[in-house]
């Protein structure tokens, strides 16, 4: 689906012109559902100083793609618009942002909440925390496998 | 073994301390070129540069700059060299300049850092003296073509086994040999981390029946290292970029990646 649109950058983005560019000029959305996610300053240990995010390049964009293709299977999709971050941020940097859009609400929030649970466990990106104790690989948490794995069924 | 000594336990800079070292007989040979247009190496030839002879000021410039290698490269140790040679040869093929340097001492350190640096200093010296006549002359090729004695014993960049730093049949990709007939490896993030490696090549004649589990099994046993890093009940692997199983057969070319479970978003 050509209104599909993925990168993977180091610059940061604008959630606000990431919607417009995907709603824009265009008469069949009735809804857009966007998820920005941030860095936070403590996660499994407290002052979480930056993190730096490391991906597979060209397997990234593949699974990413492969998630959406799936989303489009399940809901009628007006488009969709993924960004995610690699390199170093600090806490309050946004990280990653997924857009859905389709003519109705339920498509854009079901998808876009289905496109991130995915995106967690699917996509090859890795997060490295850096805090004042240390730097350390962040571990995968059972809840988003949980999260991902609910779709399975219904 | 493939940690980088040149830093300490906190991530600083420091210069190794060798004095426990054996002192061994070293050499070591560092290998550039230069190309360059085909009549800029007619000329050199020839003999009939503008500023002289390019050959002999380049190869005095390449032993000069071995003695001074401790003052140009922070962490290096000022060395006693007993000998250094540098050959420079006009390739027709190139066309250009092939520069070979080799160094020797009898010592508790490498010289491979000397080598390297008489071969780019030669290097240097033909680009200045040839520049007037041609500026898109292309330096490359920079590296150690092998080195004896010392601890880790002889090495050669072509013979891989004389490498302890890296398995049998095992290249890292960043170097020219490539074989054809060969798995590309790729590992990722903590993983990435534990080995000290981040791409590798394995042949393929490695493995008899070539499947995943038989590559994972063979770089198992490599080492312990290799063994408890592969050995994580959470190892994921692809297989040119999409998720694989350990019963995925691998045929040459393939791309195999090893990587912890995603954290992303």
């Amino acid at each position: 689906m050509d209104s599909c649109f993925i990168r993977v950058q180091q610059e940061s983005f604008d959630t606000g012109k990431e919607v417009q560019a995907l709603a824009s000029q265009r008469t069949d959305i009735g809804a857009v559902v966007s998820f920005t996610g941030y860095v936070r300053d403590f996660n499994e240990k407290p002052e979480v100083t930056a993190l730096t995010l490391e991906h597979y390049p060209g397997m990234t964009e593949q699974a990413l793609e492969q998630i959406v293709h799936d989303a489009e299977e399940r809901w009628a999709l007006k488009g969709t618009r993924i960004i995610h971050r690699i390199g170093r941020m600090e806490p309050g940097d946004p990280i990653v942002l997924v857009v859905t859009a389709s003519a109705h609400r339920q498509d854009a929030f079901d998808a876009c909440n289905f496109i991130m649970d995915f995106l967690k466990t699917r996509a090859p990106f890795w997060k490295k925390e850096h805090t004042a104790s240390g730097d350390y690989w962040v571990s995968a948490r059972t809840s988003d496998t949980q999260a991902a794995e609910r779709w399975e069924n219904n | 073994m493939n940690t980088l000594t040149h830093l300490n336990a906190k991530g600083e800079a420091r210069m190794v301390d060798v004095s426990e070292k054996q002192t061994t007989q070293r050499t070591a040979t560092a290998t550039a070129s230069v190309e360059m247009h085909a009549s800029t190496l007619d000329m050199i030839i020839q003999g009939g540069h503008p500023k002289g002879d390019v050959l002999a000021t380049a190869r005095i410039a390449g032993i000069m700059a071995a003695k001074r290698t401790p003052e140009l490269i922070p962490l290096c140790h000022p060395l006693m060299l007993s000998k250094v040679e540098v050959d420079l040869e006009a390739d027709a093929q190139l066309p250009g300049v092939r520069i070979r340097a080799t160094c020797k001492l009898a010592g508790q350190t490498g010289v491979e850092m000397e080598a390297l640096t008489a071969a780019s200093v030669a290097a240097l010296t033909v680009y200045d003296m040839c520049k007037a006549v041609d500026k898109r002359m292309v330096i490359s090729n920079t590296y150690v073509e092998e080195k004896t004695g010392g601890k880790s014993g002889d090495w050669s960049f072509d013979n891989l086994a004389t490498d302890p730093s890296q398995q049998p049949q095992a290249s890292q990709s960043s170097q020219p040999t490539t074989s054809a007939n060969a798995l590309n490896l790729h590992f990722f993030a903590e993983l990435r981390e534990q080995l000290g490696v981040d791409n590798l090549q394995v042949a393929l004649d490695a493995l008899p029946n070539p499947t995943l589990q038989e590559l994972v099994n063979y770089l198992q046993s490599q080492d312990s290292k290799w063994d408890t890093a592969l050995k994580s009940p959470n190892l994921l692997m692809a297989v040119n970029q999409q998720m694989a199983k350990p019963t995925q057969k691998l045929k040459a070319g393939d791309e195999v990646a090893f990587f912890p479970p995603v954290t992303g978003g």
